[in-house]
């Protein structure tokens, strides 16, 4: 792990000129912004705008073409493909809105999968972890024995279960009912309450108001 | 927790493991029946071609090149003259080919007076027990060395005053099972009517023991047959049948020790002083051309077989890696090497293959009692040896069926999988 520079210490994620190109689309030009530890930020914009590239920056599923990006004070936009890995390992956790559960293991053991390849298993923790989003009598039901909403509370249960302070979720009410949408997004303000830093990203300005602040994404560009 | 995801993934998906498992069981049942059928044939077919005589003729040195003169059996005035020892007939079951030797059995000929008329006899064993190196109660004789002869009645006892009357010579007399005749000066008893398609049918068949008695050439043997189990004969038995002293020491050792009748042929001579041996090619050579055929077409079908195995495996893997690249990407995502991705799969073919290959054992040792009915009546006997080298074969397969679909693993973008395309 690279050291960390002290710039600005409370920033949990700066990013400088950050730009990603594919051929000749420029998906993401340009951007600085920085967010807070413990900030809840909301990423918004239209279909298209670059909401899914950026937080593929951001989560170290890709790399920049240009630019520079810290995260938790470190240098990530050199970081190679094992570097990547082992930062979203240690470091992210990640909501998505299709949930990607896999189909044949029980909720509690897609959580222990994070675990798994995070250092070891710990079950006791696993289940914990499920108890706090409000599954604790759901353990062994397979993903396709729950409802949307607590299959997403399985993911977000697997995305928290390693503890990493950067939580991210894209469109994590995308294909929930509004009932649903409400537990899950008490579920984010709580975590919010405890401290930890959450980017989510949506295209729904209803959702964007459970946010502290709204970064608004416009043809790949960030506008005020 | 990779034990416990393979465990998973097959109690909740055993639908998507079977066609794959199924394949490997095709190819594992054909292979082991393939591989029983080789190890069984050999000696099943060696067995079966055994039922049309002895294959090697032991005889006197001296006696071996006069038949050509002078023809076969009675018109030959020197048959019977030169002898073999019976004293050292007990060495030819201590040769290094011992366990390859069936059985052998003595022949004495000569001419009796019975009852006023002058009669052919053929001194023999019929189910002889003698004291040899590595077993004291040895039985041997002719119902080993020749199992087509056919007897009407019942063998006689080696120990007692009993014969075979030829089917030929019977007829003329009027014997028949039971009746008593003198020879000798002692009575003998007709047990059975003998059958062989051979010389024996016009002669009188007893013991041995008897048959010198009567001859007064006690402890003497006329010839000797000998039933050896052999491989196929090829180059070197060739050249060493044209002359093995014309083989240097390596080749010679390796003819030496290689099952070929003539080198079998060469180390009864060695072992019975004053013999030759005299292989009985047309048997010989046909069982050697047979089980090669036969073994070859075996090779070419498992090879074929495990191919296609092999393919079907790796389309198989193909197919569920595409399916299940969401859940490649995933572990991805939440921080996965790409060889701990790649291990699961090759474990879960892994799995796949050993259930294969166990119930493609089953399978083939089935299908090889089958055939073994077809081919010769009997079933083959099981060999233990098949089992592990179908196992590992099957893991063989399956892992490089799934080596070249794994590549595709490492080269699976995260990013693009989950989230699609927009
Ligand atoms: N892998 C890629 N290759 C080529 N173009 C891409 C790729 N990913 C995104 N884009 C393009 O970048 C732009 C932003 O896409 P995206 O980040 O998915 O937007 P959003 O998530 O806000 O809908 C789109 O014009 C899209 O076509
Ligand atoms: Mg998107």
């Amino acid at each position: 792990m690279p050291e960390e520079t002290r710039e600005n210490p409370v920033a949990a994620i700066e990013a400088r000129h950050l730009s990603r190109r594919f051929g000749s689309v420029a998906a993401l030009d340009d951007a600085s912004f920085a967010i807070a530890r413990g900030e809840f930020v909301a990423l918004m914009g239209a279909s298209g705008s670059g909401k899914t590239t950026l937080m593929n920056l951001l989560t170290c599923l890709d790399t920049p073409s240009s630019g520079e990006l810290r995260l938790n004070g470190v240098d990530a936009a050199g970081f190679d493909e094992e570097a990547r890995r082992e930062f979203r390992a240690r470091h992210i956790g990640l909501v998505f809105q299709q949930f990607h559960l896999i189909p044949y293991l029980s909720a509690l053991e897609n959580v222990m999968l994070a675990q798994h390849y995070h250092s070891v298993t710990d079950e006791a923790s696993a289940r914990r972890a499920l108890e706090d989003v409000g599954l604790a009598h759901r353990l062994d039901h397979l993903p396709s024995e729950l409802s949307g909403g607590e299959q997403q509370r399985v993911c977000i249960a697997r995305a928290l279960v390693n503890e990493p302070p950067l939580l991210f979720a894209d469109e994590p009410t995308g294909n929930l009912d509004a009932e649903n949408e409400a537990r899950v997004l008490d579920i984010l303000r709580r975590l919010h309450g405890e401290g930890r830093t959450i980017v989510m990203v949506t295209h729904n300005p209803a959702l964007g108001a459970y946010a502290q602040r709204i970064i608004r994404l416009q043809h790949g560009r960030i506008v005020p | 927790m990779m034990l416990r995801m393979l465990r998973q993934s097959w109690r909740r998906n055993p639908r998507r493991k079977l066609l794959a498992v199924a394949t490997v069981f095709l190819a594992a049942s054909l292979l082991s029946a393939l591989m029983l059928v080789s190890i069984g044939i050999g000696d099943q077919m060696a067995k079966e071609m055994k039922s049309y005589g002895a294959n090697i003729l032991l005889e006197p040195a001296e006696q071996a090149v006069l038949p050509s003169l002078f023809g076969e059996g009675e018109d030959n005035p020197l048959a019977g003259q030169s002898t073999l020892q019976e004293s050292e007939l007990p060495n030819i079951v201590d040769i290094f080919w011992r366990n390859n030797i069936v059985g052998f059995a003595p022949l004495l000929n000569g001419e009796v007076a019975v009852d006023g008329h002058s009669v052919r006899v053929i001194g023999t064993f019929f189910d002889h027990v003698l004291a040899v190196a590595d077993d004291p109660e040895y039985r041997t004789g002719q119902k080993i060395v020749s199992p087509y002869w056919q007897v009407d009645g019942a063998w006689p006892d080696d120990a007692r005053a009993e014969a075979l009357a030829g089917v030929a010579l019977a007829g003329r007399h009027g014997w028949t099972p039971g009746t008593l005749l003198t020879v000798d000066g002692e009575a003998l008893r007709i047990t059975g009517i003998l059958r062989s398609g051979g010389e024996e049918e016009e002669a009188l068949v007893a013991p041995l023991a008897r048959v010198q008695g009567w001859l007064d050439r006690p402890g003497r043997v006329g010839s000797v047959r000998v039933s050896a189990l052999s491989v196929p004969e090829n180059d070197l038995s060739r050249r060493a049948i044209r002359d093995p002293d014309a083989l240097d020491a390596e080749t010679y050792d390796q003819w030496y020790c290689t099952a070929y009748v003539s080198s079998i042929a060469h180390q009864l001579e060695e072992a019975v002083s004053g013999s030759i041996a005299r292989p009985i090619w047309q048997v010989a050579a046909s069982e050697g051309a047979i089980i090669e055929k036969i073994q070859w077409l075996l090779i070419m079908a498992t090879c074929a077989a495990l191919i296609a195995a092999a393919m079907g495996i790796a389309s198989l893997m193909t197919s569920a890696l595409i399916e299940r690249a969401k859940e490649i990407g995933l572990m991805k995502a939440l921080g996965a090497h790409d060889w701990r991705i790649a291990l699961l799969f090759y474990a879960e073919a892994a799995l796949n293959s050993v259930v294969g290959a166990v119930l493609g054992c089953l399978a083939g040792w089935g299908l090889a009692r089958a055939i073994g009915w077809q081919l010769f009546g009997e079933a083959l006997a099981f060999s233990w040896i098949v089992v592990p080298s179908v196992l590992l074969v099957s893991l063989f397969i399956a892992l490089a069926g799934t080596w070249f679909p794994a590549r595709r693993i490492v080269r699976l973008d995260p990013a693009e999988v989950l989230y699609g395309r927009q």
